[in-house]
């Protein structure tokens, strides 16, 4: 048993590294094969596992700061008014703008002249909600195709390998910004849409890779003895056995999320007025970061404690969850 | 091992095509007319802009511009923008500085990123281990372009240690500071693999015998635990240059490097699918070769592979 | 005019899509470490822009062409620095009924290769460039000349019924008749626009080549060829005769990739003048540069249009209150440094026929009264979509303050952007696909009030679909009287239709901002299509 360890957040092997451009070409590779099946660890008993990861977790700091961060966050995000009683684009005067913080303005103004704290903390939603919602979406789809391909094999498993590759090997800033200049008047809907669409692949190669280890285990064999349909063995005996990387890669993956979602509002073709976010804001301020640094701060300090959050939380899940650290 | 290589070479074909074809699609999906976007705010006559939608052939099918670009390229010609300018000479000198920037920023994540993993990893649980985890999950989590920025007014302008921007001082001094912001992710994720795998390869049964049999402590890290230790870095690292080379569009700007990354970000918004789709295709062609070269790598450090 | 970011202006969209905010534009790289200073001794002197597209005369309306060609080539009129049009390589120009124009091409010129400078010479030059079949980029401006049409049919599958001008004549060698479609007084202001230059028949032979090595009229001719994506070097004619004799021994336009790094050049005394400095380094060019920092007033001016032919922006004062909501003075502060100009009529200040306060209160920021027009006009009903390109970071700031306002001072709670690409932008307009308030602005070709008003609202051009036969017939009237203060006046009333109706709102004249090493004196930079003034320029 490992003790309590602060920081030692382990990145683990690069399959389940929460990179958008992650290792391993195709899904024959041995690479990716090889370093997601170290990710899966044994097929321990769900149960325990779970009890384990959670007594493990609870013991770390970093994850109760983590988590304590992202309720904070998480609440400027659903209540905006506990924070501030201004609303999203109010009381802004163009001759007060670029002002530093103040007694009257905590984080200064903008260059609309709007509060900046204000906006910092409806900043929060928009990002948010498309961080959780892309990682949702490509997670199902990870669990179901993922399941699929790893299970079935043949010609399906190649037909989604080969479609894997393709968006695969699509850079993503490059890929986001020609379907998001084609469609300009793009809210966060859009915005899921097409983070959905880019980056659907990390996590369905993990899947993958989960299912075909655990998809000749003992158990498994005598489930489809015992005359289960494949149905009944994918619910109930591969996917409690295979999840829990992907769990680990997906609370990674909220943070990637964030911060994709933030270089392409930087890049100036995601979301848009009357929308804020942190993303935004920081593509509003880059000409006048130099003269006002108070415009660069605020946000920055706000979206790059938000992934860290994320980032840690997933460590944590990681060590919490992986029996061979133990 | 030609027969591995042989499929994965047939099996990248489809990929290929597959991606060009979607780049293809996605860019000719655009509304809006390339034409009348280099004109701007003036009208084109009517005869004018049939003229020169034939020129690009704008007006055949998708499949039939898709067919006739990739018939151009197999014969070594990536076509022209639409006004007239080769696309092989807009993104002839880029390639240099991208591959100049990519460069520096892949030597800075396996010369430092290496040495903090080392570091760390021999000393798991301890300050050092701490300091170095909790640093690169730190530069994980801030996005690229803030630590950009935040460089840039530092090292730049403030202490002036580093050019501002824009690539006079050649190389290396004009892509030091590009590259090393550029370079800051695969860096954490370097290092942070090559603690973990040098850690659990100290525990490893192979290396209390070698502890056993006396050898000294240098000599059982260097050339037995760290050696093992460091095939998965180098998958990571060889992947990893070609994610640099398609991904600087935002270091390139902040540092006004004039990379391909800059380029295909201006052509998209100009609707110039000639430039779009010649860069990507280069780009993913250099992805899917570094990918078979570490593949075929990794089988070399680990005997354990075997291609079939 | 010639600048490096002046994005979104009406010139081609290459170059005008800024990047990274205003960090890095233009096509392809061109920083070799030679080209800076060809030896400051020699009398010669560098001059950083962006690479331009094509140097044929009639087939570029880039002002980064513009500065190429300015030198090269001499137009039958020339511009003075206030804006004036005089005679260049013509002798005189007349007309009597403003619609037959003859022109007496000026004797014993020559082109850079010895051939002679003739009418045919210029005749020659525009048919090439009003041919549609050869797709030229500045076409259009042919068309106030009879028989344009002819060569430019509507439906574009035709072909063309005549490859030359019907309007244009060579009486003799040395004389040009010119017939228009409609009076036009305008007429010896346009022909200062670039496209009008004369070339000759070894250039119409091998228009290749020409391209590469243009083959001018002008004070000075190309030294070498035209080095892609690096330098033009220009060295003086000697065989020139006409009033601009250059002060100094050549000039080398060297191409920069983006505004950033020419600035930077400029400062470490790498390029001796440059046109335009980035925005962001402004503020640090003015403490760094001094006396050498040149700011000068622009005829670029931004506007926002109403579509008309949504009912919910029929009513007049339902668009005045929406300028009235407009803090031009705020704006300017917050976005551009207080350097622009907030406009206070339809032209910008530097344009013959502009008067100060023409647009009064309705271009005056005033909520309440705005509020009463707006209320009176019964308000706004759904979704304010503003319209505006991704050419400049610039526009978003300030429409998210006009939008600001439109919420707080009007109450119009539903307020979108539709931020369009710069490559779909006018074609949308054209289609008349917008369903909002949409930004434009104007450049002008040539200076003249009759080029702001005629193309932006008589009924035929406009985008607004406004149609007014006042303004129409006033502007007619205006062109074709023999008078010009006549026509000045008949201008400023079209000019108080245009208020009255407030179709298109006036937000504010740009400002340029460029600089010089101190290797170099003498450096004017003007407003219209000649901008710096080469040949005046002195190297110390």
């Amino acid at each position: 048993m490992k003790t309590i360890d602060p920081g030692a957040a382990d990145p683990g092997p690069p399959g389940a590294e929460p990179e958008p451009a992650d290792a391993g070409a195709g899904a024959g590779a041995p690479g990716t094969a090889a370093a997601a099946v170290a990710a899966a660890g044994g097929g321990l008993g769900r149960a325990s596992l779970w009890d384990d990861a959670w007594r493990e977790l609870r013991r770390r700091w970093v994850f109760w700061a983590s988590a304590g961060f992202l309720l904070l966050v998480a609440l400027m995000a659903a209540v905006p008014r506990l924070f501030t009683s201004t609303g999203v684009n109010e009381g802004c005067d163009p001759n007060d703008a670029k002002l530093g913080p103040s007694g009257a303005h905590w984080f200064g103004t903008d260059l609309a002249g709007c509060d900046y704290y204000a906006h910092v903390v409806h900043g929060a939603r928009p990002t948010l909600l498309i961080g959780v919602a892309v990682t949702l979406f490509a997670f199902v789809i990870a669990l179901v195709f993922g399941m699929l391909a790893g299970y079935y094999g043949g010609l399906l498993d190649a037909l989604i390998a080969r479609l894997t590759d393709v968006f695969f090997g699509l850079p993503f800033v490059l890929g986001a910004t020609v379907i998001l200049v084609a469609f300009p008047s793009h809210g966060i809907g859009a915005m899921t849409l097409v983070l959905v669409l880019l980056g659907w692949t990390t996590m369905i190669r993990i899947m993958r890779a989960q299912v075909i280890a655990v998809r000749d285990a003992d158990y498994v064999q005598a489930a489809r003895l015992l005359g289960a349909s494949d149905r009944r063995i994918m619910a109930r005996h591969i996917l409690p056995n295979a999840i829990a990387p992907v769990i680990v890669v997906a609370t990674l993956n909220v943070g990637n999320v964030i911060a994709g979602e933030a270089t392409l509002d930087f890049l100036g073709v995601g979301l848009q007025y009357p929308k804020v976010s942190w993303g935004l804001q920081l593509n509003l301020a880059q000409d006048s970061f130099v003269d006002h640094p108070h415009l660069l701060i605020f946000p920055a300090v706000f979206l790059s404690a938000t992934v860290l959050s994320f980032l840690m939380l997933g460590d944590a899940a990681r060590d919490a969850l992986d029996p061979k650290l133990r | 091992m030609w027969r591995y290589v042989l499929r994965r070479l047939l099996q990248a074909i489809p990929v290929f095509i597959g991606t060009t074809l979607l780049i293809y699609a996605m860019v000719f999906a655009l509304p809006g007319d390339p034409i009348q976007a280099l004109a701007g705010d003036k009208p084109i006559p009517a005869n004018v802009l049939s003229t020169l939608r034939d020129r690009y052939n704008l007006n055949d099918p998708l499949l039939v511009q898709y067919g006739k670009y990739m018939w151009g390229l197999l014969q070594g010609n990536l076509g022209e923008n639409y006004d007239g300018q080769k696309v092989a000479d807009m993104l002839g000198g880029r390639w240099t500085v991208t591959a100049q920037l990519a460069l520096t920023a892949w030597i800075f994540e396996l010369v430092i990123g290496i040495a903090l993993g080392v570091w760390a990893g021999l000393r798991r649980g301890k300050v050092a281990d701490t300091l170095v985890l909790g640093g690169t999950t730190l530069l994980i989590a801030v996005p690229v372009f803030v630590l950009g920025y935040t460089a840039q007014i530092l090292f730049g302008l403030h202490w002036q240690i580093f050019p501002t921007a824009g690539t006079d001082d050649g190389w290396p001094m004009s892509y030091l500071l590009p590259g090393m912001v550029l370079g800051s992710l695969g860096l954490s994720y370097v290092a942070r693999l090559t603690r973990t795998s040098l850690a659990e390869n100290l525990r490893a049964d192979y290396v209390r015998t070698a502890n056993a049999k006396g050898l000294s402590r240098a000599r059982v890290v260097g050339r037995h635990a760290l050696r093992n230790s460091l095939i998965p870095v180098v998958t990571y690292l060889g992947v990893d240059f070609g994610n640099l080379m398609g991904g600087a569009i935002v270091t390139e700007g902040i540092f006004n490097l004039p990379g391909i990354g800059q380029q295909v970000f201006q052509s998209i918004q100009l609707k110039e699918g000639p430039v779009v789709v010649g860069a990507v295709t280069v780009l993913v062609l250099i992805f899917l070769l570094v990918n078979l070269v570490v593949d075929l790598l990794y089988g070399l450090l680990d005997p354990r592979i075997r291609y079939e | 005019m010639t600048s490096l970011r002046d994005a979104g202006t009406r010139r081609g969209a290459r170059g005008k899509v800024a990047a990274l905010a205003a960090v890095a534009l233009a096509a392809s790289l061109g920083l070799s470490a030679c080209g800076g200073s060809g030896g400051k001794s020699d009398g010669v002197f560098t001059a950083g822009h962006s690479e331009p597209d094509h140097l044929v005369p009639g087939n570029t309306t880039s002002s980064y062409s513009f500065d190429v060609l300015s030198g090269l080539f001499d137009n039958l009129e020339g511009l003075t620095k206030d804006g004036k049009a005089y005679n260049l390589a013509a002798e005189s120009i007349s007309t009597t009924d403003q619609k037959v124009w003859t022109i007496k091409v000026r004797g014993g010129q020559k082109f850079h290769n010895g051939e002679p400078v003739t009418a045919q010479s210029f005749a020659d030059a525009w048919n090439n460039a009003a041919y549609g079949p050869n797709a030229y980029s500045a076409n259009d401006y042919f068309s106030h000349i009879q028989g344009y049409d002819a060569m430019n049919p509507e439906d574009e599958k035709a072909k063309p019924k005549a490859d030359k001008l019907s309007g244009v004549q060579v009486v003799d060698p040395s004389t040009l008749k010119v017939t228009l479609t409609a009076p036009f007084n305008q007429f010896p202001l346009l022909l200062t626009y670039p496209a009008f230059a004369p070339m000759p028949k070894a250039g119409l032979q091998d228009l290749k080549s020409f391209e590469n090595h243009p083959i001018g009229n002008g004070p000075y001719m190309m030294s070498g060829n035209w080095e892609r994506n690096k330098q033009i070097k220009l060295v003086p004619f000697p065989g020139y005769t006409g009033p601009r004799k250059p002060k100094n021994k050549g000039v080398i336009w060297k191409s920069y990739s983006s505004a950033d790094s020419a600035y930077t050049d400029l400062r470490a005394g790498k390029i001796d003048v440059l046109q335009t400095i980035p925005a962001a380094k402004v503020p640090e060019a003015k403490r760094l540069l001094g006396d050498r920092f040149l700011p000068r007033k622009m005829g670029t001016m931004d506007y926002l249009g109403f579509p008309l032919w949504d009912e919910r922006f029929a009513n007049p004062d339902l668009r005045k209150a929406i300028s009235m909501v407009i803090d031009r003075q705020g704006v300017n502060k917050a976005v551009y440094n207080g350097d622009y100009f907030p406009a206070d009529s339809l032209l910008p200040s530097i344009i013959e026929g502009h008067r100060a306060n023409a647009c009064g209160e309705l271009c005056t920021f005033d909520p309440a009264k705005a509020k009463t027009l707006f209320d009176k006009a019964g308000g706004f009903k759904g979704t304010m979509e503003l319209y505006f390109s991704n050419a400049q970071p610039t526009y978003y700031q300030w429409m998210q303050i006009v939008a600001n306002s439109l919420k707080q001072n009007l109450g119009i709670q539903d307020v979108q952007f539709r931020q369009v690409p710069a490559s779909d932008y006018f074609s949308m307009l054209n289609k008349h696909e917008e369903k909002g308030p949409y930004r434009q602005n104007w450049e002008a070709d040539y200076p003249s009030a009759q080029n702001y008003l005629e193309n932006m609202w008589t009924t035929n051009a406009n985008r607004m679909g406004w149609k007014s036969k006042e303004f129409d017939d006033l502007i007619a009237k205006a062109n074709s009287s023999a008078d010009h203060q006549r026509a000045l006046q008949l201008y400023n009333q079209a000019e108080d239709v245009a208020i009255r109706e407030m179709p298109m709102i006036p937000l504010w004249t740009w400002a340029g901002q460029g600089g010089r090493s101190s290797h170099v004196d003498n450096v004017t930079i003007t407003a219209w299509s000649t901008g710096l003034i080469v040949n005046e320029v002195t190297v110390k």
